[in-house]
């Protein structure tokens, strides 16, 4: 029927980057399963992945009741030594039983919710990204204590070098005529919407967190930005609390890195419009600017004394 | 940083004075936000004025968060949600305000299990992420509140946390002040029962006054001379006193001077009140402003 999920993206709670090795141990949930690292064009480390058995009500637009039983995929990963990410999704289908299955039935699909009863795609698509009634399946809590499980991580010193909010990004994603929607709710909340051309892999999630980690980075920087209050006070205030942006998010703009080929065409649209990489230059841009004004007038402060 | 306000009783202006110095600390630019932990009187929001949880949240407040009754407590923005329209816009260069308000009618705790204890490290665990100060108004005296925070705090040990104890400047207040640090079942004894070290949990303590009457303070000029001499005699005994039970100069982190405002209705003072309308003194906006900016100063609270 559909998939969907909810992704959950901070500040790892650390005063720099973490690396390689550190990432593998933060992220090394379950003794045995490996951490899969990629290093080009960014490090990247993923946790394996864990499951969460669910029996319980599916959001829908129209509030009908309907149930669904499976379990939920959760992983954690970490990008840049830097950003972290808590990620969960589940796969909708149609249950062949008309009752509860054995566990290992649903054991033996991970990632697969079954709905047991009569749903509509478009219904709980809705409903998903909508506003989810409380006491319904909720991804967000999921995905929220797995960041949590990495924040908590006793290789983490907790002296993150600036506060930022986490951002959510709840997503679903549909078979068919390719389309995609991002839409801004508060501050914090974003959703997604895709249609994809094939049926759903993995692959999506993967575009999801993707869109989620740069979402985060933009909003990061924007709060950042804001921060400094640029124009308002002087000059070397500014470029002060510009300064934790240029040392631990600058570089981490990398869009698509991570997305597989068939998958690209979405993140393209999006760089159409809204253009997230055209908004993160011209950020980029002024925080530089600043910076080169402000060593100017170091510079001629510099000279100007000199000659006295 | 989180920081935990308590006081030895009831009345002592606890709230009134910590939601001043959170508001204060917003305006010196920095991220905060306000834990009404007062679970038995949750009345927060009336001091920031947002009449919708003015005696706590109908639903999605901090008990029923800690209860498991809900994943994420209420989050008030101040700025956005206040009543008062001095308040409802959020001036330049301040930082975000947030009230997360408890649940109307939701009881004092009565006990609390391991998994209250889990919730309330990861909600300070999350808040810390995002937030440069987090105030939690724990309630008055030995309460399960203070016991469940001291459990959460001592199950993050990386993530710094000061406590307020506010008294008021009477004899009863400072020895009962003292006796909520030191004495049996006080601050230090619980907490190196739930695994805090006694001394360092000690240098994490410090005193504000409220409600201080100065013997020169301009409100004592119509007292006759026997009056003052009085009062400046029972000062210094108080101060004697407050030496001898470690609530003395070192220990104090700030005190607040008695203003009427206050005394009338728990309120924030804004600059409005002191400039424009004048209603209250600018030595208490002075005393809230210099308590927010002490709270992080480590200076303040290098070990006694």
């Amino acid at each position: 029927m559909l998939a969907m999920g909810e992704v959950h993206t901070g500040l790892l709670q650390n005063s720099g980057e973490i690396s390689e090795s550190t990432c593998r141990q933060v992220l090394g949930l379950m003794a045995g399963e490996t951490v899969r690292v990629s290093r080009r064009p960014i490090p990247h480390a993923l946790s394996p992945e864990r499951l969460t058995g669910v029996d319980c009500a599916l959001p829908s637009a129209s509030r009908s009741r309907i149930r669904g039983v499976g379990t939920v995929v959760s992983r954690c990963a970490v990008t840049g030594g830097r950003v972290a990410q808590g990620s969960s999704y589940v796969r909708v289908v149609r249950s062949e039983a008309d009752r509860r299955l054995p566990w290992s039935h649903y054991l033996s699909r991970p990632g697969v919710v079954e709905v047991l009863g009569k749903a509509k795609a478009a219904d709980l698509a809705e409903g998903f990204v909508g506003d989810p009634a409380p006491g319904c399946l909720d991804m967000g809590a999921i995905s929220g204590r797995f960041l949590d499980l990495v924040q908590a991580s006793p290789l983490l010193d907790r002296r993150a070098p600036f506060r930022i909010p986490r951002t959510s990004l709840r997503w679903v994603a549909e078979t068919g005529e390719p389309s995609i929607r991002f839409t801004l709710h508060t501050e914090q909340e974003r959703t997604l919407r895709l249609t994809h051309p094939g049926p759903f892999t993995p692959a999506v999630v993967d575009l999801c967190e993707d869109l989620a980690t740069h979402d985060w980075l933009l909003t990061s920087l924007l709060i950042i930005v804001e921060r400094a209050r640029i124009g308002a006070t002087p000059g070397a205030q500014a470029v002060a609390r510009l300064a934790p942006a240029i040392d631990h998010l600058l570089h981490l703009w990398m869009p698509a890195a991570r997305v597989e080929e068939w998958l690209r065409p979405f993140w393209e649209s999006l760089e159409r419009q809204p253009g997230f990489t055209r908004q993160w230059r011209s950020l980029v841009d002024r925080v530089r600017d600043q910076i080169a004004t402000s060593t100017l007038a170091l510079l001629s402060a510099a000279t100007e004394a000199g000659r006295r | 940083m989180l920081v935990f306000a308590i006081s030895d009783k009831g009345g002592t202006g606890r709230s009134v004075t910590g939601t001043n110095i959170v508001y204060r600390h917003a305006l010196q630019g920095n991220d905060v936000c306000y834990l009404d932990f007062d679970f038995g009187s949750p009345t927060a929001g009336a001091i920031f004025s947002v009449s919708a949880v003015a005696r706590g949240a109908p639903e999605n407040g901090l008990h029923e968060y800690l209860r498991g009754d809900c994943t994420q407590p209420r989050r008030v923005d101040v700025w956005a949600e206040s009543d008062r329209e001095a308040l409802r816009t959020r001036p330049p260069g301040a930082g975000r305000l947030v009230l997360l308000p408890g649940t109307e009618s939701g009881g004092e705790l009565s006990a609390f299990t391991d998994e209250v204890v889990n919730r309330c490290a990861q909600l300070f665990g999350r808040l810390e992420e995002e937030f440069d100060l987090c105030m939690v108004d724990v309630s008055a005296g030995r309460s399960f509140t203070a016991e469940l925070v001291l459990a959460a705090t001592a199950r993050l040990p990386a993530i710094p946390f000061r406590w307020l104890v506010f008294h008021r400047w009477t004899r009863q207040h400072i020895i009962a002040a003292d006796g909520l640090v030191t004495g049996a079942d006080g601050l230090l004894d619980v907490g190196a029962r739930l695994g805090h070290d006694r001394e360092d949990l000690h240098d994490r303590i410090r005193f504000v006054r409220t409600a201080v009457l100065e013997p020169d303070a301009a409100e004592l000029v119509g007292l006759r001379d026997e009056q003052r001499a009085w009062l400046s005699a029972c000062d210094g005994e108080l101060r004697e006193l407050a030496r001898r039970h470690g609530v003395g100069r070192t220990a104090m982190l700030g005190k607040v001077p008695l203003d009427p405002v206050l005394q009338w209705r728990e309120q924030l003072i804004t600059d409005e009140d002191v400039l424009a309308s004048k209603i209250a003194n600018a030595e208490t906006a002075a005393a809230f402003d210099e308590l927010a900016k002490k709270i992080v100063d480590d200076s303040a609270w290098e070990g006694l």
